[in-house]
């Protein structure tokens, strides 16, 4: 027993040095202080293209900025883009670069080691369950309280109070972190439906869809529900591609519960304009789509698409990387929902995009994502970095449209010429032979804090020729067809500790349950009336989906009350 | 052994031919996803991924060993990881084997509580924060000591030790050698340790390819990226993220082909060192029929 | 301590007696120029384990703290919740479950997974051909190489709605079967998987030990009559069993200690209600999401306790009914 005491004592005792020595070495750089920084080290922040501070600033102050990496990037020390804003500021950044696994697993662990953290993390990936946790514990800085060092953020703030507000998330109405903003108006409807029109034309031709003439197959096709079954069961029943084989068509196929390309517009057939959280705003009223009736008719409907074939059950188990090496070589798809069909099948130009899918009742709507365009906790920086004006105005240039251009794309002189075109805007370089555009992207841009809006496209760089494709096609064949008052429910909304507490504690369970019921029904059949009700009963019951979505209610009518409030 | 063939009886005969037929099979469903790998990984990774690849490769490509090898990193992470695994198997064997002998004594003072003592910390740890913390203070942090000295010791492998010494070295050996006057540590390092070849060779390779197989701690303590192991290398190329650093869907998907292709090649280009080292360690199982001679 | 711990049965009288028989001194000089050598042989592993292991045990105080990252552990500041941590857990509505599907998981597992490397180890051992036991001992080993990435992405191209299994079971006439939607296959796949990726990496240690079985005996078992089968039994068994009942009872302790990786990787919305482990619940709440680490340490503490009764509890056993116990 004596042992035992012994060895707990030389624990707690070792324990207590360990614990001691942590706190002995406090060797942090202290704050110079506004005055000093200007009168010493030249500090200005007024003119957004003059340098931050002078040569002996650039020589003595540096800070540690901790930031994930992309596998195929450079290190961010050694990128032009980041050398370039040195020379330009005079801000001395050393970059500690991990890859984004390392990082995930090593977040933590740098909050939790308080004597020995960076001064900032880049790509931070902060939700906003951990800022408003970590902004209470006082860990982390609160930017909005140095605004006046910071003239190109603030004027996003005064043009854009929506963005402001989807900031704003901590109770004590203050910005805790620096966002990513790029509005190309691509996320909100991640799906198209694509129809192989070769395939469609013989289904039409052998007269098994009614209605319809081969002429009728372009770009903005509008099919009902019935003429849509009646083509998918002609793809499934015949030899489509021609290979002697009946069964390897797959007539309709997603990817279920994916970001994009997923089942959500199925949905639409009845009205529902549902998505992956099943969380969506009608009319400023949060509502649940798993909660309407109308759900557990589609459901059925499709349940029967799926027993009866005409969706592939590969659909729900497959994988983007198993849905997108199958498009290719012998054509398989009739039709599929997709972000586009250019990443998925060899031949695009096979297929011609639809309008949503006409239901049984008449309706006809799409998903309507809650993926947000500004991403808030992309930087944070810790309440005790010194000298923190300086590193601001240094993140403050990032969000200058030239600047946020080559962050995002890569820098003049690798990406971009160093000539702009005659309506002031970068011209695309010529890509180095045996690199893709993407790998010089990859390679070259740290991407990050950005804005990147109408403005920016319109004046500074040219949208990437495929998203614009994309635009065009959501601007023609899906926007139309989201009804007034519909809209996503935000994810960068403000909540009480209280709230954010409830929804650690429920809504992951609500999440599971709903999932595992769902794919359930899909796969065997529909859903029965007396398994509906009890379906019901559990959501109201033990998984408390009531406060759920009043939590979520109560932080948007916040969210849409406080427009154009000021910042505390 | 040759004399013992000549009088195998019918029931031997039957006997060794159903474990013949059984390994033979068992063989086969070992093989076969074996086989797989390497066929995979010389395919194109699009006909992989949608099965088009099943008995032979299909549109033969070898650009992803020639990715593989034109990577410094790979190359600096095999430097890095067989120093470490050397390091860890040198320093392991050191702790493991003489406390798995002490452990094994009747006589220790003590051995109970000894044994709790290791027993505990297999099923009570405080976490990854304070882990990570007690590493800083011990001054650890992105140092190579951060991945080899917590592995070091193993309590499985430290009891596995001490069960072997327990049933397999003969106590009227020791017993002698005590009579005739030799200490403890004689009696360890002239007695014990060559009859321990086949226990020595298998925690060797335990710990070799722990540390051989294992990123964790390096993914966890080490910030400088000239200091990842293997491992950790190919684990950064397979798993493409779809992260915060994102990309557009097409460059996304740029790195997912590149995951897939490197995965099988990833098994292979990390696996065949050891297994060609396998053989080696094996000699060492065959000690069996020296025991007796040193009996006497 | 040795002493009282060798003679609980005898009276305080009796072993008084001994007491003023023997100076203490001498008694005391006996037993540590016995134990100093062997002092010294424990005290590199006894150091490591207090490093690595003991240093960081202060952290299960999470469990009972409003806990944040960069929060002290010990501290004015420290938010203390009590057990108010363990007893979410206990109400909710997924702890049954949890324990459920790991303890299943685990006990199907475990007899499959527990023999097998010692079956095939004697097997192995038993083959006439040293050089055919080797060259198939390397093989076998193999497998363990293939990291769980790579392992998970083959078992779904093989067991995928249009992969290898369903293809052969088409042409045999039977269905496609969506292996990984079908709740009902997840543990079949993942424990097969499991004991096809590790059995002959196990059974390493039990091919060790036979190594050292003295030849001698089976000799002398030949001589008596014994068929390669009963020496088997008689005589390879026996050595190895001090081995085996240490696996054993470590086995049994860990039996609840199911990794979150593999799990992980496997789950699909049509497994989840069986994939659901309190490993990968743990790591979900502790790292995703809005991260709740001092959740989800509490319920691995929980966890941790489990696992230690059931150690105890094998331990015990035994220890009644053999000498091999681990204390």
């Amino acid at each position: 027993m004596k042992k035992w005491i012994a060895i707990l004592l030389s624990g707690v005792l070792v324990l207590s040095l360990v614990a001691c020595g942590n706190s002995d070495k406090s060797d942090k750089k202290e704050s110079a202080g506004v005055e000093k920084l200007v009168s010493e080290y030249g500090f200005q922040w007024t003119d957004t293209s003059a340098p931050i501070l002078n040569e002996k600033g650039a020589k003595e102050l540096t800070f540690r900025v901790y930031s994930s990496k992309n596998a195929s990037a450079l290190d961010y020390n050694d990128m032009k883009v980041m050398q370039d804003l040195y020379k330009m500021t005079n801000v001395n950044v050393v970059w500690e670069n991990v890859s984004e696994s390392v990082y995930s697993q090593q977040k933590n662990l740098i909050f939790g080691n308080s004597e020995d953290r960076p001064d900032a993390i880049y790509h931070a990936g902060m939700t906003t369950g951990e800022i408003i946790k970590y902004a209470r514990r006082k860990v982390l800085l609160p930017i909005s309280d140095y605004l006046e060092y910071m003239p190109n953020f603030s004027k996003i703030l005064e043009e854009r109070p929506d963005i402001k507000n989807q900031l704003i998330n901590v109770e004590d109405g203050k910005i805790y972190s620096l966002p990513r903003i790029e509005e190309m108006g691509l996320l909100q409807h991640p799906n198209i439906l694509f129809l192989n029109k070769n395939w469609a034309a013989k289904a039409i031709e052998a007269g098994a869809v009614n209605g319809l003439s081969v002429d009728d197959l372009k770009d903005g096709l509008a099919l009902t529900c019935e003429q849509m079954e009646a083509m998918l069961r002609y793809f499934k029943e015949n030899d489509m591609n021609g290979n002697g084989d009946v069964n390897d068509e797959r007539p309709l196929s997603f990817v279920f519960n994916n970001w994009q390309g997923n089942q959500c517009d199925l949905y639409g057939m009845f009205g529902l304009n549902d998505n992956l959280e099943h969380r969506v705003v009608v009319n400023d009223q949060v509502i649940y789509t798993i909660q309407d009736e109308r759900f557990k008719e589609a459901t059925n409907f499709i349940a029967r698409w799926v027993s009866e074939g005409l969706i592939d059950k590969v659909s729900f188990e497959q994988s983007q990387d198993n849905f997108l090496a199958n498009g290719k070589g012998l054509e398989i798809y009739g039709a599929f929902y997709w972000w586009e069909s250019e990443t998925v099948v060899s031949n695009p130009e096979n297929y011609i995009v639809c309008a949503p899918i006409i239901g049984p009742h008449g309706d006809q709507t799409v998903c309507v994502s809650n993926n947000p365009e500004v991403s808030t906790g992309e930087l944070v920086i810790f309440a005790d970095c010194p000298n923190v004006e300086v590193l601001l105005a240094y993140f403050d240039r990032y969000y200058d449209p030239f600047i946020s251009a080559q962050i995002n794309y890569g820098p003049i002189g690798i990406v971009y010429e160093e000539e702009l075109d005659e309506k002031g805007m970068l011209v695309q370089k010529e890509i180095p032979e045996g690199m893709t555009a993407d790998e010089l992207r990859l390679q070259n841009a740290p991407l990050g804090i950005i804005y990147l809006s109408d403005y920016a496209w319109n004046n500074v760089v040219n949208m990437e020729p495929r998203a614009k494709l994309r635009l065009e096609r959501l601007d023609a064949y899906v926007k139309p067809y989201v009804p007034e008052g519909v809209k996503p429910c935000p994810v960068n909304l403000q909540f009480t500790l209280e709230e954010l507490n409830k929804l650690t504690k429920y809504e992951s369970n609500l999440n599971d349950y709903i999932r595992t019921n769902l794919i359930r029904w899909l796969l065997n059949g529909g859903v029965s009336d007396s398994e509906w009700a009890s379906f019901q009963d559990e959501l109201k019951g033990k998984l408390n989906i009531e406060s759920i979505r009043q939590v979520y209610q109560d932080a948007y009518d916040r969210y849409i009350k406080n427009d154009g409030r000021k910042l505390k | 052994m040759k004399q013992k063939d000549l009088k195998d009886t019918l029931g031997d005969k039957i006997f060794y031919a159903i474990i013949e037929v059984f390994l033979v099979l068992v063989t086969l469903v070992i093989l076969y996803p074996l086989y797989f790998v390497i066929i995979a990984s010389i395919s194109d990774p699009d006909a992989v991924l949608s099965g088009k690849v099943i008995l032979y490769p299909v549109q033969i490509t070898f650009s992803g060993y020639a990715k593989i090898m034109e990577r410094q990193d790979v190359w600096r992470g095999y430097l890095n990881t067989i120093i470490y695994t050397a390091l860890t198997v040198i320093l392991s064997l050191v702790v493991t084997i003489p406390a798995g002998w002490a452990l094994s004594r009747k006589t220790l003072l003590g051995r109970k509580t000894f044994m709790i003592y290791f027993i505990i910390p297999m099923f009570f740890g405080g976490g990854l924060i304070p882990f990570y913390n007690v590493m800083s203070s011990l001054r650890l942090n992105n140092t190579m000591w951060a991945v080899i000295l917590p592995s070091i010791l193993s309590v499985w492998n430290l009891f596995m030790t001490k069960a072997f010494f327990q049933s397999s070295i003969n106590s009227s050996l020791i017993e002698a050698a005590k009579i005739d006057g030799a200490g403890q540590f004689r009696i360890f390092f002239s007695i014990v340790i060559p009859l321990s070849k086949a226990i020595i060779a298998t925690m060797a390779l335990y710990y070799g390819v722990g540390q051989w197989n294992s990123y964790f701690n390096a993914m966890i303590f080490l910030r400088d990226e000239s200091m990842y192991p293997l491992q950790l290398v190919l684990k950064e190329i397979l798993i493409a993220t779809e992260s915060t650093v994102g990309g557009s869907g097409e460059t996304i998907l740029e790195q997912y082909r590149l995951a897939n292709q490197i995965k099988y090649i990833s098994v292979i280009v990390s696996s065949l060192p050891i297994l060609m080292l396998y053989p080696f360690v094996q000699k060492y199982f065959a000690q069996g029929i020296m025991i007796g001679s040193l009996k006497n | 301590m040795e002493a009282t711990n060798r003679a609980p049965k005898e009276s305080l009288l009796s072993r008084q007696k001994a007491f003023l028989r023997m100076t203490p001194e001498s008694e005391k000089l006996r037993h540590l120029k016995e134990n100093l050598p062997f002092m010294i042989m424990l005290f590199p592993a006894v150091l490591v384990v207090f490093l690595f292991s003991y240093l960081p045990i202060y952290g299960i105080l999470i469990a009972f703290q409003d806990f944040v990252p960069g929060d002290k552990i010990l501290s004015d500041t420290t938010i203390w919740v009590g057990f108010e941590n363990f007893s979410r857990f206990f109400n909710d509505p997924q702890f049954w479950p949890l324990m459920k599907n790991t303890f299943l998981l685990c006990i199907y597992g475990f007899i499959i997974g527990f023999p097998l490397p010692i079956i095939m180890a004697l097997m192995l051992n038993a083959l006439k051909s040293r050089k055919m036991s080797k060259t198939l001992h390397t093989i076998f080993i193999a497998p363990h190489f293939i990291s769980l990435v790579v392992l998970v992405g083959m078992l779904q191209l093989f067991f995928g709605r249009y992969g290898l299994v369903n293809n052969i079971a088409v042409s045999l006439g039977g269905e496609r079967i969506s292996y990984f939607l079908e709740a009902s296959a997840f543990r079949p796949l993942y424990i097969l998987s499991s004991n096809w990726q590790d059995f002959g990496w196990s059974s390493v240690i039990y091919i060790a030990a036979l190594a050292n079985v003295d030849h001698e005996q089976h000799e002398a078992a030949i001589l008596d009559g014994a068929t390669r089968f009963q020496r088997i039994i008689h005589v390879d068994l026996p050595a190895i069993m001090p081995m085996v009942s240490v696996m054993l009872i470590m086995s049994i302790g860990g039996l609840m200690g199911v990794g979150y990786e593999k799990a992980l990787l496997m789950q699909t919305d049509g497994n989840l209600a069986v994939s659901e482990l309190i490993s990968t619940y743990v790591y979900k709440r502790g790292l995703t999401g809005v991260p709740d680490q001092a959740y989800a340490t509490a319920i691995g503490s929980f966890n941790s306790l489990i696992n230690l009764v059931l150690l105890i509890i094998a331990n015990t056993m035994a220890r009644k009914f053999s000498e091999n116990s681990l204390w």
